[in-house]
């Protein structure tokens, strides 16, 4: 097996990064293939809350990291959905006990396991990032649509060029008749900035909420508007690139004109 | 008289519109001239009485006391009415000079121009030495630094500064205007506030003050009488 890995970063805190892993993550597993997210969070851990794993931690990405421990220890099995492993951040270390080679080399094996490596990159530009982002092939940068969270992705989106790696864009969080009022930046807006392939847009639903409290992941859910549009995000990322991305509207039919925005050439 | 019969005349008269014209070679003696002028002005019998003679100098520069001289001359000898010299024309021999300087302009009149091409993100900053031409976009949080002059055939919606440190006279173009900020030498400017506008401005001071506005309309180099470098 040659996995890929994929980083899911933004700068800014608080846009969805963890949600869309264990998200887009569950639905990748749900097609069928082998995933593991990793929570690159160190100190800060929560992606297990998210998937309601949280109760089955006995080690983390820093002990298998380390090789304090195998990595089939540290990956711990989705309790629904088969396929999906969670390798937890540590809570109790220092957010910087990581090296790059470590994490690049622990993400080497799981290449090998795995068929999709989501790493849930932490917030911000040093250590945790640079170290996420020297693991992965790919990049999906989450931005929401303001204008602190566009300025962070687009320094984030320059570092990783910098890295050679074409990262795609996910504006999550769209209130669609703030948008319609004026009140918010639309996706157009978002993408004239960052100018870079858009594989998909979330809209703001309080279901996020309630799935995060009981730890399943939206996209297990037939009716959610959010869950609909992570899983269109992970079959572009499982070979339908060109499945084409939805905008959400105010209207009962949520669903807007289909559009599919591709700057440059496709990769 | 050897001269005279040579290519150019030392001597000729040229048109007799509402006058006479003589065309002289500056570069002979007064006395010569003399000579060439009595050879043409003799034949005119009291056709020169009163004319008004215009001596043509050419493109050379014009001695004064030659016209002078010569001009003493035809008055006593000719009875002609009054003599001129033909009013300076430098800018027939400027404007050849002109066009072999735009022609050399290559060799001789490069510019320091740093071209770049693609977006500028957050965080990114260029520094030119002096003038900078960037094909694409400043986004917010990116910065432009140049010496001289910025050109952006773009958008322009982060920090742009020209004239860095103190030329008061760069310039910042956009085909997009809307900086967060501007500086031009030691000035600063907020961009300028209110919604998104796509239009083709520039910054330039004016008593002290940056001040922004419509590119084409003012044509801010429209009015140069001649390409010059920048
Ligand atoms: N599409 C959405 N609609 C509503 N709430 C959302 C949405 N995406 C994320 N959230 C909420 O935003 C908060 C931050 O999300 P999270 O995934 O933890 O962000 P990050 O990992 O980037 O810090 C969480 O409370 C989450 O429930
Ligand atoms: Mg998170």
């Amino acid at each position: 097996m040659n996995g890929k890995t994929i980083v899911i970063t933004s700068g800014k805190g608080g846009v969805g990064k963890s949600t869309a892993t264990a998200n887009i993550g569950a639905a990748l597993a749900m097609e069928g293939n082998r995933v593991a997210v990793i929570d690159m969070d160190i100190g800060l851990r929560n992606l297990d809350v998210l998937l309601g794993l949280e109760n089955r931690i006995v080690y983390t990405i820093v002990d298998a990291a380390k090789g304090r421990c195998k990595i089939k220890q540290a990956a711990i099995k989705d309790k629904k959905i088969d396929n999906l492993f969670l390798i937890p951040a540590s809570q109790s270390d220092n957010k910087d006990v990581l090296t790059t080679e470590e994490i690049t080399n622990l993400c080497e094996k799981l290449r090998k396991e795995f068929d999709f490596i989501l790493l849930d990159c932490p917030a911000g530009i040093e250590k945790g990032f640079q170290n996420s982002v020297a693991a992965a092939d790919e990049a999906v940068v989450i931005c929401t649509p303001e204008v602190s969270s566009v300025r962070d992705a687009d320094r984030v989106i320059g570092l990783l060029y910098a890295r050679s790696i074409t990262p795609k864009l996910v504006v999550n969080r769209i209130v669609p008749e703030m948008v319609e009022r004026g009140d918010m930046l639309s996706h157009e807006d978002v993408v004239d900035i960052l100018s870079i392939d858009l594989i998909g847009l979330v809209p703001m639903d309080e279901q996020v909420v309630i799935s995060t409290n009981t730890g399943v992941p939206l996209v297990t859910q037939k009716d959610s508007k959010a869950g609909e549009a992570l899983r269109r995000i992970a079959y572009r990322l499982n070979g339908q690139p060109d499945l084409p991305i939805e905008v959400p509207t105010v209207k009962k039919s949520f669903w807007k004109t289909k559009i599919n925005f591709r700057f440059g050439g496709k990769k | 008289m050897m001269e005279a019969n040579q290519n150019k005349a030392i001597a000729q008269l040229k048109g007799v519109g509402d006058g006479l014209r003589v065309v002289i070679d500056p570069s002979q003696s007064a006395e010569l001239l003399q000579q060439e002028l009595k050879k043409i002005f003799q034949p005119l019998n009291h056709l020169s009485i009163n004319a008004r003679v215009v001596i043509d100098t050419g493109e050379g520069l014009v001695d004064e006391n030659l016209v002078k001289t010569l001009g003493a001359y035809l008055k006593e000898n000719f009875k002609v009415g009054s003599v001129s010299g033909i009013p300076p024309r430098p800018s027939a021999r400027k404007a050849r000079m002109r066009q072999r300087e735009l022609d050399t302009c290559w060799n001789t009149n490069q510019s320091e121009v740093l071209m770049m091409a693609g977006r500028v993100r957050s965080g990114q900053k260029i520094t030119a030495k002096r003038h900078l031409v960037l094909m694409g976009d400043v986004n917010p949080g990116g910065e432009i630094i140049a010496g001289g002059d910025i050109v952006v055939l773009g958008s322009l919606r982060g920090i742009a500064a020209c004239g860095q440190p103190e030329n008061f006279n760069a310039i910042i173009f956009a085909l997009d205007f809307r900086p967060s900020q501007i500086q031009i030498g030691p000035l600063v400017a907020a961009g300028p506030p209110g919604a998104p506008k796509q239009k083709a401005e520039f910054a330039h001071v004016e008593n002290n003050a940056i001040v922004v506005d419509d590119y084409l309309e003012a044509g801010p180099f429209s009015k140069l009488p001649w390409p010059e470098k920048r």
